[in-house]
Formats: C-alpha cells, structure tokens, sequence
C-alpha cells in the first residue's frame, strides 16, 4: 500500500476534516449575523462579540478561568519541574512506579477523580466552599503536562554538560541554577503552558469542585448550552480557541509541536 | 510515603520528588480511597450519610434492570467508539508517521489541536452540525435521505464521542509506526514480499502495541465521558457517568453514586483483561 494512493490520500482527508469541521463551524457561527445557529453563514458581522462582551456572566467566567488557569499552571511548574529533575538525574531503582504516580492524575478517569476529590475534600476541607479544592484539583490534573515536558526538555541536554561545570569547579547548586535550568527553560515554559490550556478547558473537576457562585469559562458554556442557546455562545467559544492556537503557536516557537507527547 | 528511598539516592534529592508526591498521594491515592468507603456507608434521606456500613448499594445495582442495562449501554457505546477510532485512525497514523509531505507539521497540529480545544466547544460545534436543520442533515437530504434526528440520540452521542477522542487513538498508534525500523521493511522487499505482505507481516504486527494503547485510551475515556452524553444527548441518552454526577449534585446521594462510580470502573477494567488477553493471542498469531 503506497502512501500516496488515491483512496489512502482520500480517506486522511476526510479524517481531516472530520478533526478540523466542529471547530470551524463554532467560528463562523460566531460572526454570522443570525439569531438563530444557522449554517452557512449570510454576512459577516461582530454583534455577537459585543454580546459577549456585553455579558457579565460570560467576562466575569472568562476572567476567572485566566486567574484559575494561571495559577494551576505556576503550581503545576513549580512542583513538576523538580520531580522531573529528579525522574531523570536521580532516580535510579522504581522507575515506572514512580513515573506512574506522577502521571496518574492524566492516566486516571478525570470524572472518578473529581468525584474522588469531592468526596475528600468534603470529609476533610469542610465541603468546597472556597476556591481552594478547585485550584487544587486544576493543579493535580495539569501536574502530568509540566513533568512530560520537562522530562523530554532534560533528555535533550547531555549529562555531560552538568560534569563539565562540575570539573570546572562549579558547585552542585551553581551548575543547577546556571547550566540545567536555562537549558530546560524552554521546557518549563511548555509544560505551563500545557498545564494553563489544559486548566482553562476543563470541566469534570471545575463542574464538582467549583465552590457555588462561582463559573469557569467552559462550565458557563456548558450551562448555556443545556438549555438554551444563541450565537453569543459562539463568540465566547471563538476567543477561547483562539487563546489555545496562540499558545499553541508559542508552544510550537520555542519549544517545537512535535516535542508534545502524549 | 512509605516507600522507603534506596540506598543509592541521597536523601535531599528526594527533596526534589517530595512535593509532586505529597500532591499525588494526598489528593488523589487518599481521595480515590474515600470512593471506596463512602460505596459501603449507609444512605441517609436527612445528611450525606447515617453512621454504620453496609453493602445495600451494591446489591440494589446488580438486583436492578435499570442500572445493569445503564452498564451494559455505557460499555457497548465506548467499545463502538473505540472501534470506530480504530478504523478512522489507523491509515490516518500510517500517513501521518510515514509522510514526507511539507504538510507534515500542519497535519500534526490537526491532530493534536483538538485535544486542545475545550470538549464544550467541540461538543456545540455538533449540535450544530446534527441538528434537524443542520448542516449534515442538508447534506443528506441533497442526496435524498431524510433527516436524520442525531441529536438527543445515540447515534449523535457516539459521533460526538469518536470525534473528541479520535487522536488519542492515531497519537499511540503514529508513535509506534514511527518507532519501527524503515530498514525492516527494506529487507522484506528485499527478500522478495510484495507490499501487501509488508503490511501484514511487519508493520501489523509491529503497530499492535499502539493500537492496543489507542483501544485501551479511547474505551477508558469514552466510558468515562460525562459532557459529550450531556450535551449531545440532552438527557435523554443516559450512561453511568450521566447518572452517577445526578446522583452527587442533584440528588444528594453520595453512597450510592460511588459505588455506581465502582461498578462502572470494574466493569471497565474486566473488558480491558479480556480485550488485553485476546489481543495478547492475536499478536502471538501475526508474528
């Protein structure tokens, strides 16, 4: 079977855009001006967007899940970096266990987590009261993203780059904070990045978590979406996609996309 | 935090790993533990639940048609999401991993950014893709079929489902294909196997552990989906999941919906020996 059969190249295609067609539609419902969902499009207007700007319920979520995400992704660096250092340089005997360990919060149901989380953080916090469980939760999910991006940053640097320092008189902590971490930076700032999308999208842990009163982005969408629905929706959809690809593109410009594995 | 350091890594270097450990067994080893105790308390009408253990959860799930049938429908949908992904992704993976095209990079990017948009949006682009008036259901009547009612159906769910986790079925079966050596194919050609043979007795068999990954992701998540059969579904396409979260946000009734939650995961992981073992034996057959 060759690679570039007619009926190969055909059927990828269509994957393709199966992939690829719900997101664009969301987009062009956004800037069509009809009140109803309709497709295709009979004009281009951005009556929507002011919509949503113009929609407390909808800036006050988008605002919330910024905050959130940035917050999960900081947490998440802070903690992942280390462990990954210490994956990769130190760790000798219980590799996979503790490769698993790190990695379970992604390898596990989301849904069973959440729920395991709302069931803990009831028995233990006193119910969910605060913003605390939620931020929490958003850190352990995102955790994974940091620890694969980095760990995949330190298998592209030579040990041999730390040795040197060290025979050039470099102390342990010095050959840390000057060789490895500007080396793995790019990582760092990959895994975060991760970690903020993968955060700012969610809805298992934000949907049980969240304390009452409160609304991400997505969790606000999916309630409009439950009942009733108008092209404002669309917009809020639109930036939050367009927030992704940015960061996507960042991510592809420092780091390189082909360095994300899942 | 029991596991005892070996001798050989200092002890500040576990400085390092501490953190992540402490996050990982605290919030999720302990809580996931707490889905077990609260399956055998006693259900209360008053409180989350009255004093005492028992296992009347249980036996009201397997004793009730309702929620084995639930069980039943949830398990059937992911394994037909699963093999639907299979079939879409496989020459997807093939292309995407073998492929010298300038397109390379951008393909990779299509099959990566929709893990990375919100399963929300996703969700509502179908809703406007399967409605009555839709955009596929235009297409269908241009070619002479009726429309179709997608939506509040299976029919629509299961699209949904194979649509958001179809690159975690290409991704693992791309990183295998990758991971085989090009020169074994040389030498097959070289020893005279036509194309065909190739593909069945090198690069099949060298892709299964991958797609044993793939079906194994893709089950687990769509057995596990909560938004898709919410949204798509509009409550009248009922799984485990959907009950389950009903049971802990609207009704209160927290034992009971972890040991649903413990039934689904059991259920889930008897498919997956099953499915791992029959496998296991297909790969011995193909290599």
């Amino acid at each position: 079977m060759s690679l570039r059969h007619p009926l190969l190249i055909g059927f990828v295609s269509a994957v393709y855009i199966f992939l690829l067609l719900p997101t664009v539609i969301v987009v062009l419902t956004s800037i069509n001006p009809a009140e109803y969902l309709s497709f295709p499009p009979t004009g281009f207007s951005l009556r929507w967007y002011s919509a949503f700007l113009a929609a407390r319920q909808f800036t006050d979520a988008f605002w919330f899940s910024t905050w959130l995400g940035l917050a999960a992704a900081f947490f998440a660096a802070l903690l992942g970096t280390p462990a990954a250092i210490f994956y990769v340089r130190y760790l000798r005997a219980g590799r996979e266990q503790f490769r698993f360990a790190v990695l379970s919060p992604i390898l596990l149901p989301e849904v069973l987590t959440a729920i395991a989380l709302l069931f803990f953080f009831n028995q233990v916090f006193g119910g969910t009261r605060t913003v605390l469980p939620l931020l929490i939760g958003h850190v352990v999910i995102t955790l994974p993203f940091v620890f694969l991006a980095v760990t995949s940053a330190l298998y592209n640097i030579p040990p041999s780059v730390e040795e040197a320092a060290r025979t050039l008189g470099a102390t342990p902590s010095r050959s840390f904070f000057r060789i490895t971490l500007p080396l793995i930076r790019s990582g760092v700032i990959t895994g975060a990045l991760l970690a903020f999308i993968m955060s700012f999208d969610n809805v298992n842990i934000s949907l049980l978590l969240k304390p009452v009163g409160t609304s991400t982005l997505p969790i606000q969408l999916f309630d409009y979406l439950r009942y009733d629905f108008d092209p404002t929706s669309a917009a809020a959809s639109t930036i939050s996609v367009a927030l992704t690809m940015t960061l996507l593109i960042v991510i592809d410009r420092i780091y390189g996309l082909r360095a994300v594995r899942f | 935090m029991t596991k005892k350091p070996p001798s050989r890594v200092p002890l500040r270097h576990w400085l390092f790993a501490l953190p992540a450990l402490l996050l990982v067994s605290v919030f999720i080893a302990v809580p996931y533990f707490t889905i077990a105790v609260m399956s055998v308390r006693t259900p209360s009408n008053t409180q989350i639940y009255a004093p005492g253990f028992t296992l009347q959860n249980y036996i009201r799930i397997v004793g009730d048609h309702l929620y084995l049938g639930l069980l039943a429908d949830t398990l059937l949908y992911a394994a037909i999401t699963a093999a639907i992904c299979l079939v879409l992704a496989y020459p997807t993976a093939l292309h995407l991993a073998r492929t010298k095209s300038h397109l390379r990079g951008f393909l990779y990017a299509a099959v990566l950014s929709p893990l990375l948009t919100g399963v929300v949006i996703r969700c509502f682009g179908w809703i406007v893709l399967l409605a009555t008036q839709g955009l596929v259901n235009d297409a269908l009547r241009a070619v002479g079929v009726g429309p179709i009612p997608f939506l509040y159906r299976p029919t629509g769910v299961i699209i949904a489902l194979v649509h958001v986790f179809l690159p975690f079925m290409i991704l693992p079966i791309m990183n295998a294909v990758e991971a085989i050596d090009p020169r074994l194919e040389e030498a097959a050609r070289t020893l005279g196997a036509s194309q065909v043979t190739v593909f069945r007795r090198v690069i099949l068999p060298l892709s299964m552990p991958g797609v044993q990954s793939g079906v194994i992701l893709v089950f687990v998540l769509a057995a596990s989906a909560y938004v898709i059969p919410m949204l798509i579904g509009g409550g009248r396409v009922q799984t485990m999941v959907t009950v389950i979260v009903q049971q802990l946000l609207g009704g209160f009734l927290w034992p009971f919906g972890a040991a649903l939650a413990l039934v689904l995961s059991l259920a889930a992981i008897l498919v997956l020996i099953g499915f791992t073992l029959l496998t296991r034996r297909a790969m011995r057959r193909l290599a």
